[in-house]
């Protein structure tokens, strides 16, 4: 059969001492950068290229992707344990599974979330190699029309993120879709809400304002006393997951990675949009929703699982089209094109070593993470007992130098203090940032390709029911809504906030 | 208003002894030029075309000039923020540009205010690489070449859409200058880069594409898009079977993307001419053509002179295309 012979010849050129080297070189700089909060692996592998230069192509391509999916793990070991998203996509992964650090099960939640990503990266490998091809064409058939019902669903299904009250969920997804708005127009090029800022006239940076708001808005709320602070080192036990963690993280894991393989082949933002995906799902069909946003498991499993699903199958566009889904993609691109390939339909026929290669490194590289990080939640957890004093400013300052060498943008910083400071007083005021930042990376999709639609339509709305696969979209958001409001379930929900205050 | 038309006039002098003396400075200390290493600012984010191009010459001109010439991407503002933090960087050759024909030429026309002055504020090095544009279509559109893409294009007006990679880029222009010169009707459709409006092409969402040929190569080779010309004056080195814009029935026509490398106005001659000989001897190096010529980038090495003269003819012919298009943006 193809796919057998084509994987060993994948597993035998990622089998090579010197190709398993550059793997792990890979998978440590990229769990690495992920551990430090703001450093992405966009400005790492942008630092590396020149250094490529001189590999040979495959081992650069195994060590950048290496690097890449890397990030995705080290990034949820902030989240989970100071509330910091390494990784953008991580985000999600901060609301429960540092609620869960909190409790003093840190340990089980990286595990949690180790054990998850190593399953979704191993399917979702395995789904890349077997559709690669068939599902690139799925991928073409979202045009304009197509995306914008994507992401009114996405919208919608967020009033489920939230886990208080309504109308604050509703006016934080409003004020991101406000913020998602700064920069300039693409289609008329006019600066909107730049304030006269040249540096925003390409919108506010989504790492800058995840930082804020999640990261710096919780040092800043952990200042207020160090009480909290004794209470969650003298709980810090058990970091293996109990037999009931496993079979309550069975199915969230499941359908994480169905979600993130299916949304991570889309362009633009998969990985990020597949961890919300998967949070309002799991919180959505939960026997006990009311647990979600204090330590529940799922919300850890299902999110982390996606993320890095949608991390590998947003490879499946740049191995097949050459098209990157999102900026590290073009980084792979360039990558490339420096060392001689042109990226694009040909490269699985032209390059097989090369195409399979990638593939196959992708399980290795899975494998040699766990491995990895498994032993080291130990040292991690210790991270936690490091006094605030040394911590605290140890993170402003990787913060800050992450954030920059994304544009080498001293604006972005600007940023960070802001939306640091916002974000203190949304927690003071009980607003969630989770919808803020939902609504702040859909808003720009949203409009960028409502706008789109209607240019191409000449101005007719009906183009959205009349293409099928929209108007199925569609259907989904309005069913979802429907359910949201639907007597018995916001009664529910009602029950679950009194619950709760 | 005298008061600050005088404060004006005093800022200027103080500028211009101030330059005289960085210049000075900077003269005595060209002799052992460079003696740390240099940053190449690149105005386009990491990956793009121009980056890959700036990244292969760094790479060259590091090992000639003996010092690290690191790469910095500062993106943003279509290019302007790179190219404006060059201008205002010491003039000393230790931070140059990797200039295009967006920030040279086509910006300064197309936005309202660019902070910088393309010609007065930059000193040329030397002109790098000519990228030549691709006019390609999805190739369920039943045209095989320019000519019956116009007939297309007339019998049906206004019901076809192009897609480019930005407002104001050079392949927006490529587009609008397509237009005129043809005297067609095609609706514009902006994209955050070449990628997504290569995707939406590539699914038929919109039939036709001006691009960057190196990002358009790959699918041209293996059928997925259909190139009907190239924008240059003469057929690309890469592709000697795709005929020109020009010879496809509209005589005169000429679009292309250019690399060049500047340094902030007021650098020492010396020092540029030290650049420019390292450029030029990484542009004859055998491994950096042969990349180039992937890339289906053409090298065209000049002096600083002819770099200057070749951004002044640049603005001279992009100028009327810009008004007769009416693109301005803020």
């Amino acid at each position: 059969m193809d796919l057998v012979s084509n994987l060993a010849l994948g597993f035998s050129t990622a089998g090579s001492v010197e190709n398993l080297f550059f793997c792990l070189i890979g998978v440590l700089l990229g769990t690495l950068i992920g551990v430090l909060p703001g450093i992405g692996a966009t400005a790492t592998i942008a630092m590396l290229l020149p250094i490529t230069f001189q590999l040979e192509p495959v081992s650069s391509l195994i060590m950048l992707a290496g690097i890449y999916y890397g990030a995705q793990y080290g990034g949820s070991t902030t989240a989970i344990l100071i509330n910091m998203p390494g990784e953008s996509s991580s985000a999600v992964t901060a609301i429960d599974g540092y609620q869960m650090a909190r409790k003093g099960r840190a340990g089980a939640a990286l595990s949690i979330a180790a054990l998850g990503s190593f399953f979704a990266g191993s399917v979702s490998t395995f789904l890349v190699a077997i559709f690669a091809i068939p599902l690139t064409g799925i991928a073409l058939k979202f045009g304009a029309a197509e995306y914008f019902s994507l992401m009114i669903v996405g919208l919608v299904s967020s009033v489920a993120l939230a886990h208080g009250s309504i109308v604050k969920a509703l006016a934080m997804v409003a004020l991101g879709l406000l913020l998602g708005l700064v920069g300039t127009d693409i289609y008329t090029g006019t600066p909107r809400f730049t304030l006269g800022i040249r540096e925003y006239a390409d919108g506010l940076n989504f790492v800058a304002v995840a930082v804020g708001v999640f990261g710096i808005a919780e040092i800043l709320r952990n200042l207020e006393g160090e009480k909290t602070r004794t209470l969650l080192m003298a709980k810090v036990s058990g970091l293996w997951p109990t037999k009931d963690d496993f079979r309550r993280m069975f199915a969230p894991v499941l359908r994480g990675t169905a979600i993130g393989s299916a949304l991570g082949i889309l362009p633009g933002g998969g990985a990020i949009l597949a961890a919300f995906a998967s949070y309002t799902v799991e919180k959505r069909i939960s026997k006990t929703p009311e647990e979600f946003g204090h330590g529940a498991i799922a919300g850890v499993a299902g999110p982390e699982s996606a993320n890095n699903a949608g991390a590998q199958t947003s490879f499946i566009p740049l191995l097949t089209l050459g098209i990157p889904a999102n900026p590290v993609m073009a980084l792979m691109v360039g990558a490339m094109i420096i060392q001689g390939i042109v990226p694009g339909p040909n490269v699985a026929s032209e390059q097989p070593a090369l195409f399979w290669g990638i593939i196959a490194s992708m399980w290795i590289g899975n494998l040699m993470l766990v491995v990895l990080n498994l032993p080291l939640i130990g040292l991690w957890v210790k991270l936690l007992t490091i006094p605030y004093y040394v911590l605290f400013p140890i993170i402003m300052a990787f913060c800050s130098i992450g954030v920059y060498s994304v544009n080498s943008n001293v604006y972005d910083l600007y940023a960070v203090a802001f939306f640091g400071i916002a974000g203190y007083l949304l927690v003071k005021l009980r607003c969630e940032p989770a919808p803020l930042l939902l609504g702040f990376v859909l808003g720009p999709l949203l409009e960028e390709n409502l706008r789109r639609a209607m240019i191409l339509s000449r101005g007719d709305p009906t183009t959205f029911v009349t293409r099928p696969i929209s108007a199925i979209l569609l259907a989904i958001a309005a069913i979802v809504l429907v359910v949201v409001f639907l007597p018995s379930i916001k009664a529910k929900r009602e029950e679950v906030f009194q619950e709760e205050d | 208003m005298t008061l600050s038309r005088m404060t004006r006039r005093a800022l200027l002098a103080t500028g211009a002894a101030l330059t005289a003396a960085f210049a000075l400075a900077a003269a005595s200390v060209a002799a052992d030029f460079p003696d740390r290493q240099i940053t190449m600012v690149v105005p386009f984010a990491a990956g793009g075309s121009t980056d890959v191009v700036a990244r292969i010459i760094a790479q060259k001109m590091s090992e000639d000039l003996g010092q690290q010439v690191i790469v910095q991407n500062v993106a943003g503002a279509g290019g302007n923020l790179g190219a404006d933090n060059v201008a205002r960087a010491e003039p000393d050759g230790y931070t140059i540009l990797m200039g295009t024909v967006a920030t040279h030429a086509l910006n300064p026309l197309i936005l309202k205010s660019t902070p910088y002055d393309a010609e007065k504020d930059f000193a040329p090095i030397s002109l790098l690489v000519v990228v030549p544009n691709v006019l390609v279509v999805n190739p369920e559109l039943p045209v095989k070449n320019v000519e019956e893409l116009l007939a297309l294009l007339k019998a049906e007006p206004g019901k076809y859409s192009y897609a480019s990679s930005g407002n104001g880029t050079p392949l927006h222009l490529s587009g609008e200058l397509f237009k005129s010169m043809a005297g067609v009707e095609m609706e514009h459709i902006p994209y955050k880069g070449s990628g997504p409006a290569l995707n939406d092409v590539l699914g038929n969402q919109v039939p036709i594409m001006f691009d960057n040929l190196p990002s358009s190569s790959g699918h041209i080779k293996s059928g997925t898009l259909r190139a009907l010309a190239v924008t240059t004056k003469e057929r690309a080195a890469s592709f000697p079977d795709i005929p020109t814009i020009a010879e496809s029935g509209i005589p005169g026509y000429e679009t292309y993307t250019w690399n060049a490398l500047f340094a902030p106005a007021g650098t020492p001659p010396e020092v540029i001419a030290r650049l420019n000989d390292s450029a030029k001897k990484t542009l004859a190096d055998p491994t950096v053509a042969e990349r180039m010529k992937e890339f289906s980038a053409a090298i065209v090495a000049s002096s600083p002179e002819e770099l200057g003269a070749h951004v002044k003819a640049e603005i001279a012919k992009w100028t009327p295309v810009v008004q007769d298009a009416k693109i301005q943006l803020d």
